[in-house]
C-alpha cells in the first residue's frame, strides 16, 4: 500500500568509549532503554574479554595452568568456540593464542605476565568444557582484539532488535552491522586515513581492517598487529573489508581475508559473506 | 546537535528518517541521570588547581570553565572536551556520589570523519548542510568501516575529570 503522507523518524545515534574504540548504536528515537541494555552487554563483553583488565576472563585463562577447570563467561565460551571454529577453518591461520606475540612485539602491554617463552599454546590447545568452563592442555596468552568486537557488535543487535527496535546500526569502530528494512550508506577509510568510497548496506554486517597505520619497527623489522602463517607479521598496505551475515565473522574474516583472501572467500560462502571488491566512489553517487 | 533528513524506499519502513546526530547535554542528563533534578554548578580553575590536575592525571585541562551539574543524589555531570586524533570529541561524564564513574557518553565526535577531513571530496559532502537540512540516504555517509580507532583519548579525558573531580568537586560539595 502506498500512502502520499510520509511517516517521519526521528533517527538518535548515541556513543561510548567501549572496547577500546568508539561503539555508536544508532535506533529510532524513543528507545533509550533498549540502547541502554545494548550498551550494558557491550560493556559487559569489554570487561570479560579485555586483555588488560586483571578481573577479565582472559587474565583467568592466563594464569590458568594446564588442565585446569577455569570458569568464565557464558559470552566468552561462546566467542571461543567461534574462535575455535575459525582456527580450525582456517588451519591455524585464525589463532586467538596471538597474545605471546603481540606483547612481544609491543602491540599488547607486557604488564605482570611473566616469562613469554611459557604460553607456547595455540588455539587448538583450548578445550571447552561446558557452557561456562573451560580448560587448556598449553598455557597460554588469549587476545580476543580480532574478534570480540564483531561479537559485542552482534549481541547488542540482538538486545536491541528483540526489545522490538524495528531497525538500527551498530558500530564499534569500523566493525558494524546493520537490521532492519532499511538502507545505510557506509564510508570506507583507507589505509591511509582517508574515506574515497562508500557502500550501501542493508541487514547486514560489515568489518574492516587495516595497518599502514599501526607498525612497529623492532630488530630491523616492521611489525603490525596482524600475524600470518608461521609467525610472519602481515604488511598490508590496502584496507580488507569483508561483508557477513554476522559482524563477529566479519571481524575475524578480515585478519584472514589480509592473508588468505581465497581461503577467506572459500569460508565466507558459508556465512553469506565475501571480501569487499567493489565499492562506489563518493562523488559519483 | 544536528539535524538532518534521511529519504529512503523500503517496505514497510517509514518514508522519511530525521537523524539526531548524539545527544545534546540536555538529553545526556535524562539519559544518565533518569528521573533525577540537575542543577548547573559551574567551577573555574586556579592555576593551582590546574598544575595539581596535570600531576596527577598527566593530561592538562583544556579549558579553566568546568561544565559542572549537581544531580539531587549527589552525583556529578561534567561536560568536557578531549582532543582526539583530529578533532575536538565531546564528553558527557556521569559521577555518582562518591565519585565513581556511572556512564561515559560522547556527545560530539567528529573524529570518525578522521583526517579525510582533509580531503576537499569529503568536506564537499557536508558544504552548506545545516540543521534541518534534507540529505539524500546514500548520499548521506556518517558511519565509517575502516582500521579500528582507538578511543585512548577519550580514556586518558576520563582519568583527567577524575582527577578534577578528586581535586575540585570531592571536597568542595
Amino acid at each position: 500500500m502506498r500512502s502520499s503522507l510520509p511517516t517521519t523518524v526521528d533517527l538518535v545515534t548515541r556513543c561510548r568509549p567501549l572496547l577500546g574504540t568508539f561503539v555508536e548504536i544508532t535506533t529510532p528515537d524513543g528507545h533509550g532503554e533498549a540502547v541502554n541494555a545494548a550498551f550494558d552487554m557491550i560493556a559487559h563483553i569489554h570487561a570479560r574479554m579485555s586483555f588488560h583488565e586483571p578481573a577479565s576472563d582472559l587474565a583467568a585463562i592466563r594464569n590458568a595452568l594446564p588442565g585446569e577447570r577455569i570458569a568464565v563467561d557464558q559470552e566468552t565460551v561462546e566467542v571461543l568456540r567461534t574462535a575455535l571454529a575459525l582456527h580450525e577453518a582456517t588451519n591455524g591461520l585464525f589463532d586467538i593464542a596471538v597474545g605471546r606475540k603481540l606483547v612481544r612485539r609491543g602491540f599488547l602491554p607486557r604488564g605482570d605476565i611473566g616469562p613469554l617463552r611459557q604460553f607456547d599454546g595455540t588455539a587448538a590447545d583450548i578445550t571447552i568444557e561446558d557452557d561456562k568452563h573451560v580448560s587448556l592442555k598449553r598455557r597460554m596468552l588469549v587476545d580476543l582484539g580480532g574478534i570480540a568486537k564483531g561479537y559485542a557488535v552482534d549481541r547488542a543487535v540482538e538486545v536491541i532488535a528483540r526489545q522490538g527496535v524495528p531497525f538500527g546500526l551498530v558500530n564499534a569502530g569500523g566493525d558494524l552491522r546493520a537490521f532492519g528494512p532499511i538502507e545505510w550508506n557506509i564510508g570506507l577509510r583507507d589505509a591511509d586515513d582517508l574515506v574515497r568510497s562508500s557502500i550501501t548496506i542493508r541487514h547486514c554486517a560489515m568489518a574492516s581492517s587495516a595497518n599502514l597505520g599501526n607498525r612497529r619497527r623492532l630488530r630491523g623489522s616492521q611489525h603490525t598487529p596482524h600475524i600470518g602463517r608461521n609467525g610472519q607479521p602481515v604488511l598490508a598496505e590496502q584496507r580488507t573489508t569483508v561483508m557477513a551475515e554476522w559482524c563477529v565473522i566479519a571481524d575475524a574474516m578480515t585478519k584472514v581475508a589480509m592473508v588468505d583472501p581465497d581461503l577467506a572467500d572459500t569460508i565466507l560462502s558459508e556465512f553469506k559473506g565475501h571480501i569487499l571488491r567493489e565499492t562506489l566512489s563518493l562523488g559519483t553517487a | 546537535m544536528k539535524r538532518y533528513t534521511l529519504l529512503f524506499s523500503a517496505l514497510a519502513a517509514p518514508s522519511a528518517v530525521h537523524a539526531t546526530v548524539f545527544m545534546s547535554p540536555e538529553q545526556a542528563q535524562a539519559v544518565m541521570f533518569p528521573g533525577e533534578v540537575l542543577r548547573p554548578d559551574p567551577r573555574q580553575l586556579s592555576d593551582d588547581q590546574v598544575s595539581a590536575i596535570r600531576k596527577a592525571s598527566g593530561e592538562s585541562p583544556l579549558h579553566r570553565d568546568l561544565k559542572v551539574w549537581r544531580a539531587s543524589s549527589g552525583g556529578w555531570f561534567i561536560v568536557d572536551e578531549v582532543v582526539g586524533k583530529h578533532e575536538f570529541i565531546t564528553l558527557a561524564l556521569a559521577l555518582d556520589a562518591t565519585g565513581a564513574v556511572k556512564s561515559v557518553e560522547i556527545l560530539d565526535y567528529r573524529e570518525a570523519y578522521g583526517s579525510q577531513v582533509r580531503d576537499p571530496r569529503w568536506r564537499a559532502q557536508f558544504a552548506g548542510k545545516r540543521a534541518g537540512q534534507s540529505l539524500q540516504l546514500g548520499h548521506e555517509v556518517k558511519n565509517i568501516s575502516g582500521a579500528t580507532l582507538s578511543s585512548k583519548h577519550v580514556t586518558d579525558g576520563v582519568r583527567r575529570l577524575l582527577a578534577t573531580y578528586a581535586i575540585v568537586l570531592a571536597h568542595n560539595s
